[in-house]
C-alpha cells in the first residue's frame, strides 16, 4: 500500500505554480482595481428596497473614484443578483470569494439574506459591513467578521416610550410582525415599557400577508392604550394605520417603524399619515457630514430621491474606505480592528462597531415629519 | 355593542372575500380549472388602478369599467390560446391546466414586478368612516362588499335567469348533456375563463383600496380565493357566498380574542375541519375538492 506522503508527492508541483501565480491565496492583483464584492436582489421580492441599497454602492464607489480611489487605486464594484434568494446569495458570495478573489466585501440586502452569508465572513477570514441587516442576531458572540452598518432592530423606536412617557403617557401597546427583526424589536420595546414603569396593556404577534387589521385594531381600541407601538413593515404599517382610523381610534401616540419613512406611505395614506410617528437611520435634512453632497450626487446621477438604504450603503463604502486608508492596506483584520477602534463620519451619522463586536453600528434614530422628502 | 361590531366587520370582511372568489368560482365550475393565475390578475389590476389613480389623479373607480372589458377580452384570448387546446386531453386535462394556469401566474407576476416593482402599494380613496350608533363603518369596505354582492347576485340572475347563463350553467353541469343539447360549449368555457378573469380584476381594483397589494402577494391571494371557493363547495356559487362570510365573521371574532396569529391561520384550518366533517361544502351543489369531474 502506497504511504500517504507517496500520493501527496505529485501534486507539488500543481501547488507551487498556483503559489506563485497568487491564486492559491486571496487578494486580487495588486496593479489592477480594488475590487468591492457584493450580491444585490436586483430581481425578486426585494428588488425596489434592494434598488436603493445598490445605487448606494455605486455612488459610493463612484465618488470615492472622483477622489483618486484608495491606496492609489480606482475601485471596481463587482456584484450579482440574488434574486431576493438566501440561498443564491450563498452561491455567490462563496463566488466572489474563491473564483473572483475581490480585496473587500459589502453585505446583500436584508436581514435574513445577511444572515445566510454572514457565516461565510466567519469561514473565510473576511471583513463584511452589513448596511442591509438589523438584526442583531447576526452579530452575535461567536461572529467575528460582520459589522453591522446600519442601526439595531432593538433600537428601532427606542426613543417613542421616554418621549411619550415625558407627556404623561401611561399605557403601551405593542404589535410586532411574526419576523425576526420585527419580534426582537417588540420585545426590546416591551422590556423598556417595564423598565421605564409604564403598563403594557396589549400585546399581539401577526403574518404578513394579513387581509385585515380591524379585529386587532378594535382589541387595541378596547385596551386603550396611550402609545401604539407597531414593529411593522410597510404593508402592515399601512393596514394598521388604516385600521385604527377606520374603528375611530386615535392613540396619542403611534408610532411603527418601517413604511413610515417611505415616500408610498404619504401617497397611500394621504393626511392619516401625519398621525404616525416614526423613525429612520437616515432623513434628507441630517446635518452630517456630505450629507448634502450625497443628496445633490445621488439626484444627479439617478434622477430620483435617495432613501434610506441608499445612505446606508454609501455610508459603508464611506466607513471601509476610511479604514482602507487609514491603515493603508487590504489586510482584513487590520481593517477590522481599526473599524472597532474608531469612529467614521458618515451621511447617515457617526459609525462605530462598538465594544458588543459590530451590535452598535450606526444610531441615527430621529422622528420625521412623514411629509417632508428629500 | 362590541359583539355587533365585530359581526359587521367580519361581515364586510367577507363581502370583501366573496369579491376575491367568485372568479375562480366561475372558472373551476364551468372549466374544472383551478385558475392559478386568478391572484395574479387581481393583483395585476389592483397595481394598475394604483398607477392608474397616481399618475393622472383621477378617481380609481374610473378604472373598473375599463379593466373589466379589457380583461374580459384579453381573458377570452388567453382561454382559446392557452386552455382550449387542453379540453381534448381527457384526464390529463386538470393537471395540464393547472400547469398552465402557474405558467402564466409567473408570466403576470413578473410582468407586475418590472412594470410596478416589488413595492406594497395602497390608495387613500374611500377611507371615510361612518358613525351608525356606536358602529364604526368604513367606506371601502362597504364599497368592496357591496360591489362584491352586487356582482354575486348578478352572476346568479345571469346564469339562473337567462339562456346564456343557463347554457353555461348547464356547461358546468355537464359538459355532454349540454353538447346535446346543441350549446356551443367551446364557447361557453371562453365565456366563463373570461368573465371570471374579469371578476378577479373586479376584486383588485376594488381590494388596492382596502389593504396593500404588491406582486409577491398574488400567491396567497390565490390560496385564500381557493379555501373559501373550496369551503362553499367548488363550483356552488351560494356555497361560497356562505363561505366568505362565514371565513370574515370567524377571522374578526378570533383576531380579536386571540390575535393576529390565530386569525391568519383561520382559513385554512376551516379547510381541514370542512375536509374532514363536510368535505362537500357548505352549499347544495358543490363538490368535494377530491371529487372526480363530471
Amino acid at each position: 500500500m502506497p504511504n500517504r506522503m507517496s500520493l501527496i508527492r505529485p501534486l507539488y508541483p500543481i501547488a507551487l505554480i498556483l503559489a506563485a501565480s497568487g491564486l492559491a491565496s486571496a487578494p486580487a492583483s495588486a496593479a489592477g482595481p480594488i475590487v468591492i464584492g457584493a450580491s444585490v436582489s436586483e430581481t425578486g421580492p426585494l428588488a425596489v428596497d434592494a434598488g436603493y441599497h445598490l445605487r448606494g454602492l455605486e455612488l459610493g464607489v463612484a465618488e470615492a473614484n472622483a477622489h483618486g480611489g484608495w491606496l492609489g487605486r480606482q475601485l471596481e464594484l463587482k456584484y450579482y443578483d440574488d434574486k431576493s434568494e438566501p440561498g443564491t446569495a450563498v452561491r455567490l458570495y462563496t463566488r466572489l470569494l474563491t473564483d473572483d478573489k475581490v480585496d473587500l466585501l459589502i453585505g446583500p440586502y436584508s436581514s435574513g439574506i445577511t444572515q445566510a452569508v454572514a457565516p461565510l465572513a466567519n469561514k473565510y477570514q473576511r471583513l463584511m459591513i452589513d448596511p442591509g441587516a438589523s438584526l442583531p442576531d447576526i452579530f452575535s458572540e461567536g461572529n467575528h467578521w460582520n459589522i453591522q452598518g446600519v442601526a439595531t432592530s432593538t433600537g428601532y423606536l427606542e426613543g417613542m416610550l421616554p418621549l411619550a412617557k415625558e407627556h404623561g403617557a401611561h399605557n403601551v401597546a405593542i404589535l410586532s410582525l411574526q419576523s425576526a427583526y420585527s419580534l426582537a424589536c417588540g420585545k426590546a420595546r416591551q422590556a423598556q415599557a417595564d423598565q421605564l414603569g409604564m403598563h403594557v396593556v396589549y400585546t399581539t404577534t401577526y403574518a404578513l400577508p394579513q387581509p385585515d387589521f380591524s379585529a386587532m385594531a378594535l382589541a387595541v381600541k378596547n385596551a386603550n392604550p396611550d402609545v401604539v407601538i407597531a414593529c411593522s413593515y410597510y404593508p402592515d404599517s399601512v393596514g394598521l394605520t388604516q385600521a385604527l382610523q377606520r374603528i375611530g381610534f386615535a392613540p396619542k401616540f403611534l408610532s411603527e417603524t418601517i413604511g413610515p419613512a417611505e415616500a408610498q406611505f404619504t401617497s397611500a395614506l394621504g393626511p392619516l399619515s401625519d398621525r404616525v410617528i416614526s423613525n429612520t437611520t437616515w432623513w434628507s435634512s441630517l446635518k452630517t457630514p456630505g450629507n448634502a453632497e450625497f443628496i445633490a450626487a445621488y439626484k444627479a446621477k439617478y434622477h430620483e430621491d435617495p432613501d434610506y438604504h441608499s445612505a446606508a450603503t454609501y455610508s459603508a463604502i464611506e466607513a471601509l474606505g476610511a479604514a482602507v486608508k487609514a491603515t493603508n492596506s487590504l489586510d482584513q483584520a487590520k481593517l477590522r480592528d481599526w473599524l472597532f477602534k474608531n469612529t467614521v463620519p458618515t451621511v447617515q451619522g457617526t459609525f462605530k462597531a462598538g465594544a458588543q463586536r459590530g451590535r452598535d453600528g450606526v444610531q441615527a434614530i430621529y422622528v420625521p415629519d412623514p411629509g417632508e422628502r428629500p | 355593542m362590541l359583539l355587533l361590531q365585530l359581526l359587521v366587520n367580519g361581515i364586510l370582511l367577507g363581502g370583501m372575500y366573496l369579491l376575491l372568489a367568485q372568479g375562480l368560482n366561475l372558472v373551476f365550475g364551468v372549466m374544472g380549472v383551478v385558475n392559478l393565475a386568478h391572484g395574479a390578475i387581481v393583483t395585476l389590476a389592483g397595481l394598475f388602478t394604483f398607477w392608474f389613480a397616481t399618475t393622472l389623479h383621477e378617481n380609481p373607480l374610473i378604472v373598473l369599467p375599463v379593466v373589466l372589458v379589457l380583461v374580459l377580452i384579453v381573458g377570452a384570448f388567453v382561454q382559446r390560446l392557452l386552455l382550449e387546446p387542453l379540453a381534448g386531453a381527457g384526464r390529463k386535462a386538470e393537471l395540464l391546466s393547472l400547469m398552465v394556469t402557474f405558467g402564466l401566474s409567473y408570466v403576470l407576476v413578473e410582468g407586475a414586478l418590472n412594470l410596478f416593482g416589488s413595492q406594497y402599494v395602497s390608495l387613500p380613496d374611500l377611507q371615510t368612516t361612518w358613525r351608525i350608533g356606536g358602529l364604526a363603518v368604513n367606506e371601502a369596505l362597504v364599497a368592496s362588499g357591496l360591489l362584491g354582492a352586487a356582482l354575486s347576485g348578478a352572476l346568479q340572475l345571469w346564469l339562473n335567469r337567462t339562456a346564456s347563463g343557463k347554457a353555461l350553467l348547464a356547461t358546468s353541469q355537464n359538459q355532454i348533456g349540454a353538447l346535446s343539447c346543441g350549446i356551443d360549449v367551446r364557447r361557453m368555457r371562453a365565456v366563463a375563463f373570461a368573465i371570471g378573469a374579469a371578476l378577479a380584476a373586479a376584486a383588485g381594483v376594488l381590494l388596492i383600496l382596502v389593504i396593500p397589494l404588491a406582486a409577491p402577494t398574488a400567491d396567497t391571494l390565490t390560496i385564500l380565493a381557493f379555501v373559501i371557493v373550496a369551503l362553499g363547495g367548488l363550483g356552488d356559487y351560494q356555497g361560497a357566498a356562505l363561505a366568505a362570510l362565514l371565513l370574515g365573521v370567524v377571522q374578526s371574532f378570533v383576531g380579536y380574542y386571540l390575535g393576529g396569529d390565530a386569525e391568519y391561520v383561520v382559513p385554512y384550518l376551516l379547510l381541514i375541519v370542512f375536509m374532514i366533517l363536510r368535505p362537500q361544502g357548505l352549499g347544495k351543489s358543490g363538490r368535494p375538492v377530491w371529487s372526480e369531474r363530471r
